[in-house]
């Protein structure tokens, strides 16, 4: 993708994130005069850089915005919760447009139809000055435009324009300025001057003007018509911000009109066409006549002077005339502390050389509406203030991070090798002394990988603000769509995880707090029944604990009844007859995150669609984290995901079974025992042993994995006992012998190989071998399903 | 000959780079500034000057009418300044001149006219 775009959307999203924020919390402080600012400038911004790039649907979209947040700004619009909501449909609209433009492909005629929709209803909102007429058309619905016929162009004109169309193509076009758009903050002047490729143009009336005494002079009655030679293309991206307004239509050489014409006699004017350069040069020569005739009386006159003097010389060069005598001139005015003698200096060499300042005539000497005093906003010290060291952000895009990351973990396992090494030359080449100093060597790149592992570590990490943020505006929009008072709590969204991790959590959170909402919460009538306050708690809060991300989403609502689950599960097949009464309440609740369960009396379009929180279950499993729930009726519930900080850096354990080596998570490994042959019993056909007064089912890996082998005990006639949790439930892994524990990059099977879900992935070894790393939970589920 | 030098002072990266693209390619060398109080830091601190201002006007913490103001006077060589605005209204564009710019354009530029413009204001002729 080109930088620059890459660079568009990276900043617009930021863009759409300050906007929102700044709707949300304008929301609480209605009168902020200083958030209002903020929103508009951003809006602004976000427009004028979409500008960059030929997307009228999102520039369009935009303009209308912006314009809104003007009129509010300027106080001509109070902010109501409507315009909010407006302005918000619109970011989304522009979100949506930021996903499709990053696949490469262009909004479809929906989002088009979408886009005019949008615009129309912002504008809406927009207080129609009353000195417009009633029946002025609203922007956004397209006008008809008539083309002026050829023969109806001056005869000199229309042979000009044919002549230039025979070596390029000439556009007619006309600009039928809506009425009101002088108070749009419009200026049609001097848009129809600056029609890129101009050879001509003319203003005529729209309809027949009526008698001066009833001529509105505040409503735009004319129309422009101008021949461009700039491809059509050109001039509709010239229009873009208005294109209603506008008629093109391209004249081709043989289009021969013979009918005379009588000479027009209304306005007209000119432009050269000869000398790009030189009409550029003049028109800028006017524009430092322009700022010559500014007022006088501020402080920073002299700089103003010698810029201007700086800009005329410059300019002048530029063309290669000599400015003779405009030092003089310059240094008078410094002295006189007037822009006179530059002034003078000024007419008279544009006299002497035939420079005429044409673009100024149009232009030029506008009244100053009100300059802003010198005195107060010159020396204004509030801008001065010593400023607050502020820290420099660096932005690098994610895949050199990721890159970075890769090479980093590659080093780590390849530094691996080297105690490998160092027993080789002890062992194999008996240089003991050579092994030592390996080994050295090795502690000391061990410990650099590690900081360097630490150092990218921090650089993947994010605040889980960057997910929570979201959550205030979808809280708004939900609670306000099923009628609840909900007041949402944010605590620790400064508490950092890794990039994957963060992002990753995103939709089992939305999903969860959709839940409460829709489940959990009641609406303020049933809450006051219930003698609670009318306003519903959701809470959500994130801390870290040791190495753990722990994030809770906790309700006061009403609460999951295990006596209904359990129905709903013995409905929904889930759960056999038999079993109803024996298992547990917080077993019960758990079955929440059965696939195919759902506790929605009626399906709504907020969580009731046939996903349930078995979604938010596997994601969570995805990650290597933890989902726990609790609950108790008529006073929450509470749901607690327990997640890694990072995710790139795997321990795993290596266990050896039927001369093969495998690996296991550590964050599974409860702990490993030799348990004696003797102390192993079977009940109902399971084998089971005795831990700390607890029965532990048992299990060999060699089972699990249909390897036709039995499990090896070591001299003492003790079987190596990996003690896992499965769930919240402990199992013993009967396998051959016990290895290290390894930090691995862990890495996806690759192609059709990732199907094989009994493998969390693969990883390689110091000594260059590839371990196979397990997914002991699909194992046993697995196992269980099929034997149950 | 050195190249000749153009700070462009805007809170929009994407407008910065889209200025350093088209002036870089035309032979400028471009330094870039985030507000008017950042911009002014770098006018004031650098030994040679720059050759030309490139001045968006709504900016956070010191806007571009403010940092004109500024510029225009301190005890350093004064240069041309374009600003670069999204507004077409003949209000602006007299505050702008008002605060000392040179020149006023409207976003979004066209690279040749930005060209153009630049090389004018910073006296090379080439064309004519």
């Amino acid at each position: 993708m080109n930088p620059l775009f890459s660079q568009f959307l990276l900043e617009g999203r930021e863009l759409l994130q300050t906007i929102s924020e700044k709707l949300l919390a304008l929301e609480k402080e209605p009168e902020s005069q200083e958030l209002i600012t903020e929103l508009f400038r951003a809006v602004h911004t976000l427009k004028g850089t979409s500008g960059l790039f030929e997307i009228p649907e999102m520039t369009n979209v935009l303009h209308s915005s912006e314009d809104l947040m003007d009129a509010v700004r300027d106080g001509r619009l109070a902010y109501s919760q409507e315009l909010a909501d407006r302005l918000l449909d619109a970011m989304d609209f522009v979100s949506l447009l930021f996903d499709i433009l990053e696949t490469g492909e262009g909004p479809d005629p929906n989002q088009i139809e979408l886009a005019k929709e949008l615009s129309s209803s912002l504008r809406d909102l927009i207080p129609v000055t009353d000195l417009q007429s009633g029946e002025t058309d609203s922007q956004g619905e397209a006008r008809d435009i008539k083309l002026p016929a050829l023969s109806d162009l001056p005869e000199d004109v229309r042979l000009r324009a044919l002549s230039e169309a025979g070596t390029g193509g000439v556009n007619l076009i006309v600009y039928s300025p809506d009425e009101g758009c002088f108070f749009k903050g419009e200026d049609p002047f001097y848009q129809a001057l600056n029609i890129p490729g101009l050879l001509w143009g003319r203003v005529v009336p729209r309809t027949t003007w009526p008698p001066l005494s009833d001529l509105d002079c505040y409503r735009c009655m004319i129309d422009f018509q101008a021949l461009s030679k700039a491809p059509r293309g050109e001039v509709l991206e010239y229009f873009r911000y208005v294109p209603n307004e506008v008629a093109i239509m391209t004249l081709s050489p043989t289009a021969q009109s013979s009918t005379a014409d009588r000479q027009d006699e209304r306005p007209t004017y000119a432009t050269k066409d000869t000398g790009f350069q030189r009409d550029k040069a003049y028109e800028t020569i006017a524009v430092q006549a322009e700022v010559l005739n500014q007022p006088e009386d501020v402080a920073y006159l002299s700089g103003r002077l010698q810029s201007v003097a700086k800009a005329l010389s410059n300019c002048l060069s530029a063309l290669g005339q000599d400015p003779e005598g405009l030092n003089e001139a310059l240094a008078q005015a410094l002295q006189g502390q007037s822009s006179q003698p530059l002034r003078d200096w000024l007419s008279a060499y544009c006299e002497q050389r035939g420079i005429e300042l044409k673009p100024a005539k149009t232009t030029a000497p506008e009244p100053v509406l009100a300059p802003p005093t010198s005195t107060d906003t010159t020396q204004a010290p509030a801008d001065r203030r010593p400023e607050t060291p502020t820290t420099k952000v660096l932005k690098v895009d994610q895949a050199k991070v990721d890159r970075l990351m890769n090479l980093i973990g590659e080093l780590v396992v390849a530094k691996n090798a080297l105690p490998y090494l160092a027993s080789r030359a002890e062992n194999q080449y008996g240089v003991r002394e050579l092994s030592r100093e390996i080994k050295a060597q090795y502690a000391v790149i061990n410990r650099i990988a590690d900081e360097m592992q630490d150092a990218i570590m921090q650089v993947r990490m994010m605040p889980v603000s960057l997910v929570f943020q979201r959550f205030q505006r979808l809280v708004r929009d939900l609670s306000r769509k099923l009628n609840k008072d909900v007041e949402l709590i944010i605590e620790g969204e400064e508490t950092e995880a890794d990039k994957n991790i963060i992002e990753a959590l995103a939709d089992p959170l939305i999903h969860i707090i959709r839940n409460s909402l829709d489940h959990g919460l009641e609406d303020r009538q049933q809450r006051q029944e219930a003698g609670k306050s009318p306003t519903g708690r959701l809470m959500i809060s994130a801390r870290q604990e040791s190495d753990h991300l722990v994030i809770e989403v906790s309700d006061d609502g009403k609460g999951i009844d295990p006596a209904v689950i359990k129905q709903k599960a013995y409905e929904r097949g889930l759960l056999t007859e038999e079993r109803i009464d024996k298992i547990s309440d917080r077993e019960a609740l758990n079955l929440i995150f059965a696939p195919g369960f759902s506790t929605a009396e009626a399906v709504t379009d907020l969580s009731g669609r046939g996903v349930g929180m078995d979604v938010v279950r596997s994601t969570i499993d995805r990650l290597g984290g933890t989902v726990h729930i609790h609950s108790e009726v008529n006073r929450g519930t509470r749901i607690r995901l327990t997640l890694p900080l990072s995710m790139a850096v795997s321990n795993v354990m290596i266990i050896e079974s039927d001369h093969q080596i495998f690996g296991v998570p550590m964050e599974l490994v409860v702990e490993t025992v030799r348990v004696p042959r003797r102390a192993i019993h079977s009940i109902k056909k399971r084998q089971t042993t005795v831990m700390r007064g607890r029965v532990v089912p048992l299990i060999a890996l060699n089972t699990l994995l249909d390897i036709p082998a039995a499990p090896i005990a070591n001299d003492e006639d003790e079987l190596a006992t990996l003690v896992v949790r499965i769930g919240n439930e402990p199992v013993g892994i009967l396998v051959d012998n016990f290895r290290e524990t390894v930090d691995v990059i862990l890495k996806p099977m690759p192609g059709d190989l990732g199907r094989l879900s009994f493998y969390a992935g693969t990883a390689l070894l110091g000594d260059g071998s590839v371990l196979m790393v397990l997914n002991l939970k699909e194992l046993f589920r697995w196992q269980f399903n099929t034997k149950d | 000959m050195s190249k000749k030098r153009v700070l462009v002072i805007d809170d929009s990266a994407t407008v910065r780079m889209y200025h350093r693209s088209v002036l870089e390619a035309a032979g400028y060398e471009v330094s870039e500034a985030i507000n008017g109080i950042e911009a002014l830091e770098k006018a004031l601190a650098v030994q040679e000057p720059f050759d030309l201002y490139i001045v968006d006007i709504n900016m956070p913490k010191m806007d571009g009418y403010s940092f004109l103001r500024q510029l225009r006077q301190q005890p350093i060589p004064q240069v041309p300044a374009i600003v670069v605005s999204t507004e077409s209204k003949t209000h602006d564009k007299a505050q702008a001149y008002e605060a000392g710019a040179n020149f006023y354009l409207v976003k979004p530029i066209r690279p040749d006219d930005l060209v153009a413009y630049v090389c004018l204001l910073i006296g090379q002729g080439g064309h004519q």
